[in-house]
């Protein structure tokens, strides 16, 4: 009884896995959303923190 | 866990950006090594202070010319050397982000990637310099206008159009700051006879060099050694003269700012005219170029508010959105 239970178990684990790959196969790239997130990447507000903490370091001569 | 690192190899300085802290490291891309032993004895700045000054044993080298690797063992060693500066060990290997001028071959790209994997990193991705310097200039990119942004570094002058996150014309020339304090050389030893080392023509370009007349021009004192009697000699050098040696240089850096401009769309190129070009670069610093590619183009010059930090800074902003800006690296669109 526990071997048909522990094989049941690890048949539906495997579908379970096998279900994931392949929808992550078919899973269409979505171009709006990815190039979206590239140019809110380079926003000024985005570039804000690194150039800051460069401006900060080098105002404070601690930079280089 | 190592944090994932930006360097700017450029041909004259390397600067390292570490995630979440900002600029670790500006030094000179210089090397000194024992020529018997081949021990690394410096680098960086120290390195640097040696150049033309070394005995027989010591060699100090630039292991990077216009941009480009001339010697891969060399310059593996010198990367190595820079990670482990910047607390890279064996069990932390960091993701890096290299800058690299747009114009290297396939190859020289593959022997950045790989000398900078075997000195320690997990993985090396490359980006364009002109894409790195018009992120790291501040300039608004991410909008439907056009942005130039000219890099004039030791080896590489670049200019690029950007719009909309994305390089729209690109021109590059493998002549940067190194050519001009070549050519300063050049000139004193034709001119004069007497000749001059990279450091001392370096010097004079700082001193007096200019790309078109500036007002307060001083003259300046040169000193090196006289080619017919080997003695010691000083001269006289007046700022037209360095003007007139380092011409041809600063004209192939303006035409090629000109063929970029020749290569914009329409669109974009009348707004060059209300935005500006902006130059970035330590080449950039030459004083008078602004002025001279203003002139020429009759469009507006700006210089970047970091032009020496503008490539590194962009860089040292992909790999804080690494996984949103990764379409950037080269190789990674078409």
């Amino acid at each position: 009884m526990t071997a048909i239970i522990l094989i049941v178990i690890g048949v539906l684990l495997l579908a379970v896995l096998l279900a994931v790959r392949i929808s992550n196969h078919r899973r269409p790239v979505d171009g709006v959303a990815t190039f979206r997130r590239h140019i809110d990447a380079l926003s000024p507000q985005a570039r804000r923190e690194v150039i800051d903490r460069v401006q900060n370091a080098r105002d404070s001569g601690k930079g280089k | 866990m190592a944090r994932d690192l930006a360097i700017d190899l450029g041909t004259a300085n390397t600067l390292v950006y570490m995630k979440g802290r900002g600029i670790v490291l500006n030094e000179p891309s210089v090397i000194a090594l024992n020529r018997q032993t081949g021990e690394v004895l410096a680098t960086g700045r120290e390195a640097w202070q040696m150049i033309g000054r070394t005995p027989g044993y010591i060699v100090a080298v630039r292991p990077l010319r216009g941009g480009a690797i001339t010697d891969f063992e060399i310059t593996e060693r010198m990367i190595r050397l820079l990670l482990q500066r910047v607390g890279v060990s064996r069990f932390t290997r960091p993701k890096v982000v290299i800058c690299v001028p747009s114009a290297i071959t396939e190859v020289e790209r593959r022997a950045v990637t790989d000398a900078t994997r075997r000195a320690g990193a997990a993985d090396a991705q490359l980006i364009e310099q002109p894409m790195a310097a018009a992120i790291g200039a501040d300039l608004p990119i991410d909008e439907p206008v056009g942005n130039m942004v000219i890099d004039v570094g030791g080896g590489t002058s670049e200019t690029a159009v950007i719009s909309l996150g994305g390089v729209v014309a690109l021109e590059a020339v493998r002549v940067g700051s190194f050519d001009i304090d070549a050519a300063i050389q050049n000139y004193v030893r034709r001119e004069h006879g007497i000749a001059i080392g990279e450091r001392t023509a370096e010097e004079i370009k700082v001193a007096i060099g200019s790309a078109d007349p500036i007002g307060d021009e001083n003259e300046a004192e040169v000193r090196g050694r006289d080619l017919m009697s080997g003695l010691p000699k000083t001269v006289l050098l007046a700022p037209e003269e360095i003007r007139f040696a380092i011409d041809d240089v600063v004209s192939s850096i303006v035409a090629s700012v000109v063929r970029c401009l020749a290569k914009a769309p329409p669109e974009l190129a009348q707004d060059f005219l209300v935005r500006g070009m902006y130059l970035v670069g330590g080449g950039g610093l030459l004083r008078g170029l602004a002025q001279r590619i203003e002139r020429e183009c009759k469009v507006p010059v700006r210089m970047s508010p970091m032009p020496l930090e503008a490539v590194v800074l962009g860089a040292g902003h992909c790999i804080e959105h690494y996984e949103a800006l990764k379409g950037m690296f080269m190789g990674a669109r078409r």
